[in-house]
């Protein structure tokens, strides 16, 4: 991407953000949080299937994810080298700014066939042993429920991959029997899930 | 109609096909192995909304933790010694008056310089394999990786430009073992740095060489066990007069509420049995591999701390600051618990002796427990202690990253 077409980029995200900003927060979006939204979209919920949404994920994941990119357990062209310059405390603040940002509703429609199926490999993988009944998460886990599903897909294929860093193995062991069918079922299922607004 | 026989026949070959059918229709979506620290959890425990906590590895600046709700004895006072240690786990002091920190989620062993009341972080080594053990002797840092157990010579004076380690053994970690990998390093009167090998797993039958402290002779690269069916120990300390191992363990998880006491240990001689998997906290026998044992098998504790409280770090108190009574008292960091509902713990523990030398406990430095019900039910989570040459006790807590110093008689 040359200069130009980053700033305008940047820009567009920015316009995009401000009307945002308007109907859902009043909390001013930190410098730091500004390249974040070009990507992730405005308040951290992406429009983008590839893109994960950050708006209202627990603190405690965010930064631990911008953390694993800093330290080169997790690898990816856009998130290592804009973490690589940030501080603990630049990780805890983004992190802090997106958990507080009102989840946008689910855009991705869970076909009709994947519902119950989604729901039987989520309990029998033991998806919502850690992410909770209602696949929310808590602290260091992520929320599921409504997240981006080309990007859940990608989670899923890395970490029965092992190519997918993972905090203390659980990922990799639960990921370790899907199917491509079943994580094809689990993404659409999990993503058509309806984040909580408040 | 067919003969009876035949017809019984029927009805079994039909039952046959039906349970092979069954069997078959669940052999075809295999199940993942649920995570490492549901194993032992019974039918009944399954929805079980219990669960673990994880550190914050970015770690938090003291401004941003509730510092002031700690509470210490009348006459002692509590204080933020430094912060931004991501991960701060087990502690040991130079003779120039480094403080060496290690950790276990992170790769990082930190060396906090004290300059005239200013301290300074420098994070000493980067890259390495869960460094929760550090020991510091005659000049040379050693540290317990996951799988190994290195020197670093000469290091204070090495602080910017740490020398390369030279290996004292290696291959602690031959099958990679799940469970508890991470390792606490100590210095014995002997010479021998003495580490622990936890069980890999909650409740299972471990090898050898695990649930297990071990010694090595630095000078020889030779191990041995030394104590066994020790679940998992990551802080002992030598009796300052009877020279004596103690060391704290963590009991089994999802036995019940308050059952089994995570516990203190002394070890009389080497090759005691103290009880894993078979026995816990000296007299409940396992519902698995307690049958057909007895727990007049085993070394019971010295003493029950609480069930699921996870104690780790512990020391002798041999400093000259506290009032005299703390003279030989062990303080012992409690990290825990999460196996309850109600929470306990997250405190520093003192434990005392009578005339007769029975100990017993009593909370020390208290406040990081903010609800008992709650998830998270606490802000910070003591990791180690450390006495200092002044007498004054450091207190590490690996949630936050943030070493806490406690003394007595200050204003």
């Amino acid at each position: 991407m040359n200069d130009n077409r980053s700033a305008a980029a940047m820009f567009a995200a920015a316009l995009s953000f401000f009307s945002h900003c308007a109907a859902y927060a009043a909390e001013e979006v930190p410098q730091k949080a500004r390249a974040c939204i070009v990507c992730h979209g405005p308040g951290g919920n992406s429009t983008d299937p590839a893109m994960p949404s950050l708006a209202g994920q627990p603190a405690q994941f965010i930064s631990m994810q911008l953390f694993m990119f800093r330290e080169g357990n997790r690898k990816d062209p856009q998130m290592s080298p804009m973490t690589s310059s940030l501080s603990n405390a630049d990780m805890n603040e983004l992190a802090v700014y997106f958990s507080r940002q009102k989840p946008a509703a689910a855009s991705h429609e869970t076909a009709s066939e994947n519902a119950a199926a989604g729901r039987r490999l989520a309990e029998q993988h033991h998806c919502v042993q850690c992410h909770g009944p209602s696949l929310l998460g808590l602290q260091h886990i992520p929320r599921l429920a409504g997240q981006q599903f080309a990007y859940l897909r990608t989670q899923l294929r890395g970490f029965k991959a092992k190519t997918r860093a993972d905090f203390d193995g659980n990922m990799t062991s639960a990921a370790e029997l899907l199917s491509e069918k079943d994580i094809e079922i689990l993404a659409d299922y999990l993503s058509g899930l309806i984040p909580p607004r408040d | 109609m067919l003969p009876a026989p035949f017809r019984s026949f029927i009805s079994l070959t039909s039952a046959l096909v039906c349970a092979l059918t069954v069997a078959a229709a669940q052999a075809q979506a295999p199940a993942a192995a649920p995570p490492s620290w549901q194993q032992g959890r019974n039918a009944e425990q399954e929805k079980s909304p219990l669960h673990p906590f994880a550190i914050e590895v970015t770690g938090k600046s003291a401004k941003q933790v509730p510092v002031d709700k700690l509470k210490v004895p009348d006459g002692f006072k509590v204080e933020v010694w430094v912060d931004g240690l991501p991960g701060a786990r087990s502690m040991a002091l130079g003779s120039k008056g480094t403080v060496f920190v290690g950790t276990r989620q992170l790769k990082d062993v930190y060396a906090v310089v004290d300059r005239g009341g200013k301290r300074e972080v420098k994070t000493l080594l980067k890259g390495l394999d869960s460094p929760n053990g550090v020991v510091f002797s005659r000049g040379t840092l050693y540290v317990a990786e996951r799988h190994r157990i290195t020197r670093y010579d000469g290091i204070e004076s090495r602080l910017d430009s740490p020398p390369e380690a030279k290996v004292v053994v290696d291959g602690l970690d031959p099958q990679n073992q799940p469970g508890h990998f991470w390792k606490f390093l100590a210095l014995g009167p002997d010479g021998k740095l003495y580490y622990n090998v936890g069980a890999p797993g909650n409740i299972v039958m471990p090898a050898y060489f695990q649930a297990a402290i071990s010694r090595v002779d630095p000078k020889t690269g030779v191990i041995e066990n030394y104590a066994q069916g020790v679940r998992n120990s990551v802080g002992f300390d030598w009796h300052p007069q009877t020279k004596q191992l103690w060391f704290t363990n963590h009991g089994r998880d999802w036995l019940g509420e308050e059952s089994p006491n995570d516990t203190l240990h002394v070890a009389t001689r080497k090759g005691q049995h103290f009880g894993y998997p078979y026995c816990h906290q000296g007299d409940t026998l396992d519902p698995e591999f307690g049958k057909n044992r007895s727990c007049s098998e085993f070394t019971p504790p010295a003493l029950k701390l609480g069930a699921h409280i996870a104690p780790i770090g512990m020391r002798f108190y041999t400093g000259k600051m506290f009032p005299a009574e703390y003279q030989n008292n062990i303080f012992i960091a409690m990290r825990g618990s999460w196996n309850r509902t109600i929470k306990q713990g997250y405190n520093v523990t003192r434990v005392t002796f009578d005339a007769d030398g029975k100990p017993k406990m009593e909370p020390f430095l208290t406040g990081f427990l903010v609800d008992e019900k709650a998830d998270p039910p606490m802000w910070g989570r003591p990791n180690d202690v450390m006495v200092m040459r002044d007498g004054s006790l450091l207190v590490s807590d690996d949630q936050n990253g943030i070493i806490y110093r406690v003394s007595y008689g200050t204003k």
